[in-house]
């Protein structure tokens, strides 16, 4: 479990988090968004004792971080620039980390294997392209068997092969239990993945919801197709329900699909469409954020 | 914190510098013994502490490695952005310090150890050869201050580097103070002429003993 209180992070004048609460459950995974400089990384780094906060406090496993006893075996991180030196292989680099973290030297091969580099893994790390630098960092990450990971980024660099990899790979690892924070400036690209959602904007906590509240939010209105669309609008009207006849044969419904079939069967009415339209997850964020012209920037 | 100093050593192995330093630390000892066995005659290679000043001689660029080598340790993690993972393996900084520090050290005591053994083994076979005898405490007494002074360039390389956090600002200053500001240094302290300057000193007391007393002054003197 990850619990962020009333966090604030100045630099100088400039306020990178003002205030952050939220709270991450075991089991999990909780998408953490928001644009470019919204202050992701800023609070991703004052979980992992990387740096200090103004006011507030963060806590991983009930205690933070600096407190942890062999911190790297109990949270696994990935952090959005790449921390490994060019000259060093991969293999080496993970060599490296399992030693300063008391980590059994065999767990480099398991990760390595997991991340599939097993064959890359005595290359300099600066011949490594973008997704095989990805998958080293995760591999770094996993190295410990952590409860928790906190990965800014993780999908960057990833092709959609690895993208899909990395999405079964979370939702297999939440469900042995473990707790898993990733951070993205791109609902689309977590929606298929995460439970829950914490979106920031500026620093400020704008909406922590499960994933499904803010698929209800996509929800817009139901189109229906029917020979009888004028009588169906009426039947609906009559139920409550704000219909609106937009061509002889179309309706644009503000209710559920379910509702507008059960209205229509009742009256022995013949469908040829029942559409839910639903604003795309990327509309919902930016709407929620405030700023439709501001793009994952 | 065992786990932190050994992951240093790994980090040090692991890197193809790491040998360069070495392999450098070697050359020039054998240059340098080289040199103070062959440009010296043979009357130079038997006066009292030669062996003691061959094998101290080493430590002069044997030193400006480790110094090197104890800079680039700690601002590799700075310049190849590595601070943040080796931080989270270390949260608390002066775990990471105090293992940075101990690298410095130990990287000294092996530069140190790879130019003595080459200088040694040079002095042992050319020395040999010339039938001069072999003086082992002056050997061992100068190897031993030879390593103390290079266990310290590695610990001040490492405390700088630290400081620094730029690799080419530290490498840089730690060049100009040693082949620049040190020398000048030394130089303007040389240009003072500091038997003249006692001469000076000596005659304006003298003068000022001959100076007439004032009256204020005999006063004093006689109350005193």
């Amino acid at each position: 479990m990850i619990e962020v209180d009333g966090l604030t992070k100045r630099y100088g004048s400039t306020v990178a988090v003002q205030d952050l609460s939220f709270t991450v459950s075991a089991g999990r995974v909780t998408g953490f968004l928001g644009p470019n400089g919204a202050g992701k990384s800023t609070t991703m780094r004052v979980i992992l004792g990387l740096v200090h906060p103004t006011s507030g406090t963060t806590s991983v496993l009930g205690s933070p971080y600096r407190e942890l006893r062999q911190p790297e075996k109990r949270v696994g991180a990935l952090l959005e620039t790449f921390d490994a030196h060019p000259g060093r292989s991969g293999r080496s680099h993970l060599r490296v980390l399992a030693l300063a973290g008391g980590i059994p030297r065999s767990r480099v091969e398991e990760v390595l294997a997991l991340v599939e580099l097993t064959g890359a893994g005595r290359r300099r790390v600066k011949g490594y392209s973008l997704g095989m630098r990805q998958r080293l960092g995760l591999a770094a990450a996993l190295l410990g068997d952590p409860e928790v990971l906190v990965l800014d980024e993780p999908a960057n660099g990833l092709d959609p092969q690895g993208i899909r990899w990395l999405r079964d790979f979370l939702r297999s690892l939440a469900a042995e239990g473990r707790t898993i924070l990733v951070s993205s400036h791109v609902l689309a690209e977590v929606a298929q993945t995460v439970d829950d959602l914490v979106i920031i904007h500026r620093g400020k906590l704008v909406q922590q919801a499960a994933m499904a509240e803010v698929e209800a939010m996509a929800a817009k209105a139901t189109t229906v197709r029917s020979p009888d669309a004028p009588r169906l609008a009426t039947l609906l009207v009559a139920e409550g329900v704000d219909a609106t006849v937009v061509a002889d044969d179309r309706l644009s419904v503000h209710s559920s699909t379910e509702r507008v079939g059960e209205v229509a069967a009742a009256h022995g009415i013949v469908l040829h469409e029942l559409t839910a339209e639903r604003a795309s997850l990327e509309e919902v964020f930016l709407e929620l954020t405030g700023e439709p012209g501001e793009r994952g920037g | 914190m065992i786990r932190l100093y050994l992951a240093e050593l790994l980090k040090l192995r692991t890197l193809r510098g790491t040998w360069g330093f070495v392999i450098v630390a070697l050359g020039l000892a054998a240059l340098f013994t080289a040199g103070g066995i062959g440009g010296a005659s043979e009357q130079a290679r038997l006066e009292p502490q030669y062996q003691f000043r061959l094998v101290l001689d080493i430590a002069f660029p044997t030193g400006i490695l480790s110094l090197l080598l104890g800079i680039v340790l700690f601002t590799n993690e700075f310049r190849h952005g590595t601070i943040a993972r080796t931080l989270l393996a270390a949260p608390r900084r002066w775990r990471l310090v105090v293992t940075k520090l101990l690298a410095g050290a130990t990287t000294g005591t092996a530069l140190e150890f790879v130019a003595f053994a080459t200088t040694l083994a040079i002095v042992v076979i050319w020395l040999g050869a010339l039938d001069v005898p072999l003086e082992r405490g002056d050997l061992a007494d100068s190897a031993g201050r030879a390593l103390v002074g290079v266990i310290l360039a590695g610990v001040l390389g490492a405390a700088l580097g630290g400081a620094v956090h730029s690799q080419v600002g530290a490498l840089v200053g730690a060049l100009v103070w040693m082949f620049v500001v040190e020398p000048l240094c030394w130089v303007l302290l040389g240009l003072l002429d500091w038997d003249g300057a006692a001469t000076t000193s000596r005659r304006l007391r003298s003068e000022e003993s001959s100076i007439p007393r004032t009256r204020a002054s005999r006063s004093r003197a006689r109350s005193g």
